[in-house]
């Protein structure tokens, strides 16, 4: 079996992060969201995969991962060009994968328990198809399985206006090689783009078994700010700290805190887990670093209360305030403006930036 | 519809058709691959397809 990443999209939704690199490098628990991705393929045994890139971040994506050795894997770039949907992207990977099954894993989501049940329950029988499913509270606002009672998908219908169930796909997929035959099949739709739930439908519609696999924990489509907080939130709770920084006598430091090499909480400032400090961070005395935050590496927190927060990386934070519910790119400078005049806020903000001051 | 790619002789980068007709030559995307790949590198068969369609491969 053969995994395949897509790693395109514009991430406009997490602007102005993405205006210098892709969403799907932006760290949870101070790993890129798409290593997430990487790992839960090479977990389930699946070392050959495919990167599809978009226009954006190209480079970015192949200089992180490079030839995957170091991630355990053997990685193929397969570069899609235009966005013309998740079906394209799959078709464009069709010499890669030849004649084996594989996993589609859309690169900027999270699962939690990884895909290993997700293949073991494609691999149980014989299934043109495998889709990961989870229930939501507005089926409305998604595509929609109707499954049976074994777990075999009936059919699929996209933002129905009457939902047959509540089960949304979810953006992980086990294909066998027939999908590539419907997509060969397959028109535009009318936002110009090949959907992937018109190649699942075409297989059913041919008469091959889809199963469904319901994803009980937790799963996080990291596509906006909030979502990457949360995702955030749900991966520290989890965390297997690492001890490789350094806790002066005199700091104050309470539950899971994950720090790296280089990192330092000196004397003075405060943390209380769940924690993540990327390398070389470094929490001056007075600091506190509340639960859920993760700090990205050369980073320095002095005089500010910081919570619930991602701070990407290279960040200079000394401003005698609370951040909290955050999500700050990389090189930021905040400071205070306490001994300026005249009194007020001063910014430098990109484009589509969000703050409430 | 067709999805028609070609695949880098030197390093194993797959790029799509659409890709290729938009820069008819190009530096392989690949990183750190000087190869210069050309639409023209595409079977005839495959490049008259793509330029009679060519509408259905823009967004």
């Amino acid at each position: 079996m053969k995994g395949l990443i897509l790693a395109g999209g514009t991430g406009s939704r997490l602007r102005p992060i993405t205006h210098t690199g892709p969403k799907q490098l932006i760290p949870v628990a101070n790993k890129p969201v798409l290593e997430y991705a990487v790992e839960d393929l090479r977990e389930a045994g699946i070392t050959d995969v495919g990167v599809v890139l978009g226009h954006k971040g190209r480079e970015a994506i192949q200089a992180f991962l490079g030839d995957g050795s170091e991630f355990g894997v053997d990685v193929t770039y397969i570069v899609q060009g235009n966005p013309l949907g998740l079906a394209h992207a799959a078709g464009c990977a069709r010499e890669f994968v030849g004649d084996d099954d594989f996993v589609m894993y859309l690169g900027d989501n999270l699962l939690n328990r990884g895909i290993g049940r997700l293949v073991e329950d494609f691999e149980s029988g014989d299934y043109g198809a495998s889709i990961a499913l989870q229930g939501v509270d507005d089926p409305g606002a998604f595509g929609i399985a109707e499954v049976d009672e074994a777990g075999e998908v009936r059919r699929l219908v996209e933002k129905p206006d009457d939902p047959p169930s509540d089960l949304a796909l979810i953006g992980i997929y086990v294909f066998s090689p027939a999908v590539f035959d419907a997509i060969e099949e397959l028109e535009p739709s009318w936002r110009g783009e090949l959907e992937i739930t018109d190649a699942i439908q075409s297989l059913l519609d041919d008469g091959l078994a889809v199963r469904s696999h319901v994803v009980e924990s937790w799963w996080k489509d990291t596509g906006k700010p909030g979502d990457v907080l949360e995702a955030n939130r749900l991966v520290l709770s989890d965390i297997d700290p690492a001890s490789e920084g350094t806790v002066e006598d005199g700091a104050e430091t309470r539950g899971r805190i994950d720090t790296r090499d280089g990192a330092v909480v000196e004397s003075g400032a405060v943390v209380r887990g769940p924690v993540s400090l990327g390398r070389d961070v470094t929490v001056k005395e007075g600091a506190y670093i509340g639960p859920y935050t993760s700090i990205g590496p050369n980073s320095t927190v002095a005089d500010t209360h910081v919570e619930n927060s991602v701070i990407i990386g290279d960040a200079e934070i000394d401003a005698s305030e609370r951040i909290v519910d955050s999500l700050v790119g990389s090189g930021a400078t905040i400071a205070s403006a306490d001994d300026v005049l005249p009194d007020g806020q001063r910014l430098v903000v990109g484009a589509n930036s969000d703050l409430k001051l | 519809m067709r999805i028609i790619t070609h695949t880098c002789p030197d390093c194993g980068t797959v790029v799509s058709a659409n890709e290729l007709e938009a820069n008819r030559v190009m530096k392989c995307p690949g990183l750190d691959c000087e190869s210069v790949l050309r639409f023209a590198d595409l079977p005839a068969d495959d490049r008259e397809h793509f330029l009679e369609h060519r509408e259905r491969y823009r967004l």
